[in-house]
């Protein structure tokens, strides 16, 4: 397979939106130190202007963390599974190599992040005009018209993320059984370690009953999961 | 030997690309849309009259040249629009209504920007950031440069109205139908750059509209007066709206009353 061409950075990150299957095919072919740190640094810059976005509601500290925190947990979670997945991949039916399932991965985490990025402004925005967050507007319309804005925003660019990466998959492969298994596995195996990265790593938004912090004293107490359950205990023997 | 058949990898169908229905033809096809758009009087006239021949002109290398007069020609609409929309209340307002319409419908332009790029990006669009930049000023230009045209018939109605929801109402009438206009270009630009969906562009629609309505409760009051030129109290526009919509029926009340 020939060379993919010399693109400049925005062009690059356009050819990933536009999902120019040819050139992303031949890019995951060889390791490309350059393109690696670009991809990484769309990661850190599209996701963390929105985790700044978000976290600005609760205080401008807040921002601050949420703008190191959410990039981390794309990147830990990459770095975390990337083993994982690239044997799951030949087991599943996919032969690629552990080199072309991490470009692949990163890939649509960037994809996802640029996503991101340029809804940050439009987010910020929207948190310049909300009132205050207080106790009374947590209980109010405007908390929950903010969340759904973000919940609709993140799996916006998540499943748009994961469209490209399913397109991807499905040309290494050549079969869309194949690539569906493949996707399905990635996506649970990242969403197991994810939900637990973000767990540890809360608050995003932040709680205007409680200061301001990196991350909360009991992070490591407890896990996503056994809160889920409990959760759910209490439903049901109430 | 027996020839072996192998298996074509499996490539998604090519769907073609969207093109604004009765115009097919590639642009720069005609001669005329080939020449250069020297000033800002022939951009007003081209983006009027012939709007294919803007669009050509964008895929230039010297395209900036072009950006920067149509976005000039937005802001001085603009600031003359919002002189007009300033004398309903007169004062203050003639110099403040310009300067909040013009900075609202800019920084607007610009939050909307980067959601603009990444929607035409994913609709397999080959535009540049350049083009869909110059896509956006033209939107500006357009929407600016009919406001101009509805301006004397908003100054009659400013200078026989008391009534703050009935002018905001016909001020907002007015842009919409701008906009509109503005978007049907910006629409066909993005339909000659090979985009395969305009599901993307129509959800942009929906947000830059939110977010340019949510810019005129932000910088309120554009069309009454206030002791602070900008808002002390965050409102969306819906709540805004609608205590404004409450505060007219409590006048008319009273009014009714007396």
């Amino acid at each position: 397979m020939k060379a993919p061409p010399r693109q400049t950075g925005t062009s690059s990150i356009s050819t990933l939106l536009r999902g120019e299957l040819e050139i992303i095919v031949a890019c995951t072919e060889r390791w490309n130190g350059r393109r690696t740190a670009l991809h990484v640094g769309v990661i850190v810059l599209g996701a963390g202007l929105y985790g700044a976005a978000m976290g600005w509601w609760r205080d401008p500290q807040q921002a601050l963390f949420t703008a190191i925190k959410f990039p981390l947990i794309i990147l830990l979670t990459t770095a975390g599974n990337a083993l994982l997945n690239a044997m799951f991949a030949p087991l599943l039916g996919l032969n690629i190599p552990f080199r072309r399932s991490f470009a692949a991965i990163l890939m649509s985490f960037t994809i996802a992040a640029a996503i991101l990025g340029a809804f940050s402004p439009v987010m910020a925005f929207m948190i310049w005009n909300a009132p205050s967050i207080s106790p009374e507007t947590i209980q109010g319309a405007t908390y929950s018209l903010v969340k759904l804005a973000n919940v609709a925003v993140i799996a916006f660019a998540g499943t748009t993320g994961n469209v490209r990466l399913f397109q991807l998959l499905v040309r290494l492969g050549g079969s869309k059984a194949v690539a569906f298994r493949v996707l399905v596995a990635w996506l649970a195996g990242n969403l197991f370690l994810g939900s637990q990265l973000s767990w540890i790593l809360r608050p995003f938004i932040g709680s205007p009953n409680l200061p301001v912090e990196f991350y909360r004293a009991t992070a490591i107490h407890g896990n996503f999961y056994e809160n889920v359950f409990q959760t759910l205990q209490q439903i049901f023997n109430d | 030997m027996n020839e072996t058949n192998p298996v074509p990898p499996q490539i998604p169908p090519q769907i073609p690309p969207i093109v604004a229905a009765g115009d097919a033809r590639q642009l720069g096809s005609d001669p005329a849309e080939r020449a250069v758009i020297p000033n800002v009087v022939v951009a007003i006239e081209s983006i009027l009259r012939h709007p294919r021949r803007v669009m050509f002109q964008l895929r230039q290398p010297d395209a900036g040249k072009l950006i920067a007069m149509m976005l000039l020609v937005s802001v001085v609409c603009s600031l003359i629009y919002g002189v007009v929309v300033g004398t309903f209340s007169g004062g203050q307002q003639l110099w403040i209504a310009p300067v909040k319409i013009a900075a609202g419908l800019m920084i607007s332009a610009l939050i909307c920007l980067p959601s603009l790029y990444i929607f035409t990006c994913l609709s397999g669009s080959q535009a540049r950031l350049v083009e869909v930049c110059g896509l956006l000023a033209g939107l500006l230009m357009l929407m600016t440069i009919l406001l101009i045209g509805f301006a004397p018939v908003a100054w009659i109605f400013s200078q026989s109205t008391e009534s703050l929801a009935w002018m905001g109402t016909l001020h907002l009438v007015f842009w919409f139908i701008a906009t509109i206009f503005g978007l049907r270009f910006l629409e066909t630009g993005f339909s000659h750059s090979n985009a395969r969906s305009h599901a993307g562009f129509h959800t942009w629609v929906i947000i830059f509209l939110l977010v340019a309505v949510q810019m005129t409760t932000a910088l309120r009051p554009i069309l009454g007066t206030s002791d602070t030129v900008l808002p002390t109290e965050k409102q969306f526009f819906g709540t805004h709206w609608a205590d404004c919509l409450k505060a007219t029926d409590n006048e008319l009340k009273s009014r009714v009353r007396e």
